[in-house]
């Protein structure tokens, strides 16, 4: 039995040794190793059915992703990825924070307008999915209504060119729940006597916002950045749902591992190999995990500074 | 201050904690292991070939059954699945049909798990030489042994024998079919012909002709569901069809294609991708957000004259349209010769294979003798559109009106042709129909260079 100490205040370590214990193995049973065996994955010409013969092939896999032929479809899905989750991330927190800055005045009614943003986030990615593609019909649905009233039409989420754009939009929709949240909880830790020193030293509003609440946001704003950038990049579900796995305008990488690992298009003889999917997602897993180690080394730099 | 010793109330708070920890495992791990509870009833099957001829009382357990799903043709299934289980009462039929599009990875996780009997194959054909490398899964799950050799089952002699020869893989029969279906016609309206004076096209130019002239009385002349992409390639399929009308058009084709004799760029392919242009421009405005589903009811609406769509949806658009008006089917005329536009093209609808894994293999072949006879697969054709791949079954009215047009079996293209993996994904088809605008950004002559560059980069 330890005795209680400054960093470890209860009698008995033995309660959370095993309900930790509990929970990494349930953790590195379900996340870890199939995480690793992805990893053994990729190196292999796996077809994910029973009875075919499995081989060995080395960094094949690799060097068929970076081929020629393959090259503009992975291009074109690394272009489309880095839009959807740069675009994505920096509006939908910017939209959070004003909505939390908003929210966190003596309004009535606070609690029902936090309801309605947090909503979008309980609706499952189906029923999202269902609502803006009836939303978006061309012929008949209300944005195609409000459109015809500027004498105007569109094929919304089957024009090439606008469907990426609307898909980012849903998405925004659908995530600022949860940042707004996060804000909330790191404005209302403000202490109240900041704003007043400042507003005495003859802050205004603006100057309030820059140099009280922003540098005290921090750590709601790490949380949040950091979140929604590997949420995004990842993110797959929405575009599959609203445009289908292989559309050229928003395929994303997440979907061509997707579209290779579980299905080639209705209507092709396009064979699958689960082998090749991995290696996919592999190097997706390459690409988050640059890019997001470079955000935390920023906003801890930022952090200290402040 | 805390005590060392534990009281009462913590010993029972304890308790309770780990019993609903260990509580919580338990039921997350006997999720998976549901369905393999409910097979305890079956019997274990012996491979046996005879198996349809055992009596209605040895047959039980459960039977799983997997179909990619059709609402015409899920009907269907459900009506022989109610039948078959008056006939054999101690089975139980489990019976899932899934979208096409999550139908493989469906596939795929039920046969790894070990708990689907029939399922439907696609694309179980042998490659030819010079796409070795190419095989579908399907075909991989053939050679290896996955599905029962049903060449010697007595139910097999049901069908028509040219069928049977068309879908044999390395000799024998994997599979069954239910049905064969035509994806190159066009449904018209025909009040809207007759009230416009035109006539059924037969050739490119009159089926032009005809369409500047809906356009000229306001009425749009096709419909396309192209935001599921495929509908659109049914007009491709029939350029190809008219372009190309014999099987060995068809598969000299595909050998030039794949040893780069033909490149993608050249008259011939290239001019598949200018009708399908030119029939984009004649389609409803946005039709690339407009859902295949949502065809027939427009169609009924009047919305449109004509619309590409296979004979397999002739159910659902029939019941959608109702008494409004008469509907009527030609093939697409890709071709000025009339003689090359005479034939619809088809392909061998689902086909239906038994996993070697099963564990009610009596169970499966016992359904699909029930299927496979001739007065229940009756009731099948009637009720799927399917057209019937047995013969002397009485077809419907539809099937005999098209009935001139489907005199000779024409494999279409998609049954021809062998896709490369290592190609871009510009050259799956490989004629290059979603990059054409509206469904993308190029024309025709765009939309083929980029299948060019994308098929030559895998050589």
């Amino acid at each position: 039995m330890a005795n209680p100490s400054p960093t470890f205040p209860f009698p008995r370590r033995a309660p959370v040794r095993i309900t930790f214990g509990l929970a990494l193995g349930i953790l590195t049973l379900f996340g870890l190793v199939p995480a690793v065996a992805v990893l053994v994955v990729s190196f292999t010409d796996l077809r994910g059915l029973p009875y075919i013969p499995v081989h060995w092939i080395g960094f094949e896999n690799f060097i068929e992703f970076f081929s020629p032929a393959h090259w503009s479809d992975n291009l074109n899905a690394l272009v489309n990825t880095l839009i959807f989750a740069g675009a994505s991330t920096i509006i939908q927190i910017v939209f959070a924070l004003g909505i939390a800055i908003l929210l966190n005045r003596k309004l009535r009614g606070t609690s029902i307008y936090r309801s309605i943003v947090f909503m979008p986030t309980v609706l499952g990615v189906t029923v999202i999915g269902l609502i803006w593609s009836l939303m978006f019909n061309p012929s008949g649905g209300p944005a195609a209504e409000i459109l015809g009233w500027f004498g105007k039409s569109s094929a919304f989420l089957g024009d090439p060119n606008l469907a990426l754009a609307l898909v980012t939009g849903v998405q925004i929709w659908a995530i600022v729940g949860v940042s707004v949240i996060i804000f909330l909880s790191g404005l209302q830790a403000i202490p109240h006597e900041l704003y007043e020193v400042s507003s005495i030293d003859g802050a205004s509003s603006w100057s309030q916002f820059r140099f009280v609440t922003m540098p005290m946001l921090s750590p709601a704003m790490t949380a949040n950045v950091l979140l929604g950038v590997v949420n995004a990049l990842q993110s797959y579900q929405l575009t599959y749902v609203l445009t289908g796995p292989s559309n050229r305008a928003t395929q994303v990488l997440s979907l061509l591992v997707y579209v290779q690992g579980f299905g080639g298009k209705s209507g092709t003889t396009l064979s699958q190999s689960q082998g090749y999917a991995a290696a996919i997602s592999m190097v997706q897993f390459v690409l988050v995990g640059v890019i997001t180690f470079l955000a935390l080394w920023y906003l801890r730099k930022r952090e200290v500074r402040l | 201050m805390a005590t060392r010793q534990s009281r009462p109330s913590w010993t029972f708070r304890r308790a309770v904690a780990v019993t609903a920890a260990a509580g919580t495992l338990f039921a997350v791990g006997a999720c998976g292991s549901s369905t393999a509870a409910g097979d305890g009833g079956s019997s274990v099957g012996t491979p046996s070939a005879s198996g349809s001829s055992g009596s209605a009382g040895d047959i039980k357990g459960d039977l799983h059954i997997l179909v990619s799903s059709a609402d015409a043709s899920d009907a269907a299934f459900r009506a022989i699945n109610e039948a078959f289980s008056a006939k054999y009462p101690d089975v139980k039929v489990d019976f899932s049909s899934v979208p096409n599009d999550s139908y493989p990875a469906t596939k795929s996780s039920r046969l790894t798990a070990n708990n689907v009997d029939i399922f439907v194959v696609k694309s179980l054909v042998e490659v030819p030489e010079y796409a070795k490398g190419s095989e579908s899964d399907d075909a991989l799950l053939a050679e290896g042994g996955g599905l029962v050799d049903l060449t010697n089952e007595p139910f097999m002699k049901d069908y028509t024998p040219s069928v049977l020869q068309a879908q044999a893989f390395k000799g024998k029969q994997y599979m069954v079919p239910t049905g064969l279906s035509y994806s190159t016609g066009v449904y018209y309206n025909k009040k809207i012909f007759s009230d416009n004076g035109i006539d059924v096209p037969t050739t490119w130019d009159e089926l032009v002709a005809a369409c500047d002239k809906l356009e000229k009385a306001g009425v749009t002349p096709f419909g396309i569901g192209g935001k599921d992409e495929w509908p659109a390639g049914l007009l491709m399929l029939g350029s190809v069809a008219s372009l190309y009308p014999t099987l060995d058009d068809k598969q000299q084709l595909a050998k030039d294609l794949w040893e780069q004799k033909v490149k993608l760029t050249d008259e011939g392919p290239q001019g598949v991708l200018e009708k399908v242009a030119k029939i984009y421009s004649y389609a409803q405005k946005n039709f690339a957000g407009t859902g295949y589903d949502q065809i027939p009811a427009e169609f009924a609406k009047g919305d449109f004259a004509m619309t590409a769509d296979g004979t397999w949806n002739e159910p659902t658009i029939a019941a959608a349209v109702g008494d409004k008006f008469d509907i009527g089917y030609f093939p697409f005329p890709g071709s000025d010769n009339a003689d090359d536009n005479k034939f619809l093209n088809g392909k061998i609808e689902l086909q239906l294979a038994v996993s070697a894994g099963s564990k009610n293999k009596d169970a499966a072949l016992a359904w699909l003798g029930f299927f496979s006879d001739p007065a229940n697969y009756k009731t099948f054709v009637a009720k799927s559109g399917f057209s019937s791949a047995e013969p002397n079954i009485p077809a419907t009215d539809f099937l005999d009106s098209i009935a001139d047009y489907t005199s000779t079996y024409q494999p279409a293209w998609d049954q021809v042709w062998t896709a490369n993996n290592k190609a871009g994904s510009q050259a799956v088809y490989p004629f290059n129909y979603p990059a054409i605008a509206p469904m993308g950004k190029d024309d025709a002559a765009g939309a083929a260079a980029a299948a060019e560059t994308d098929w030559s980069a895998a050589f």
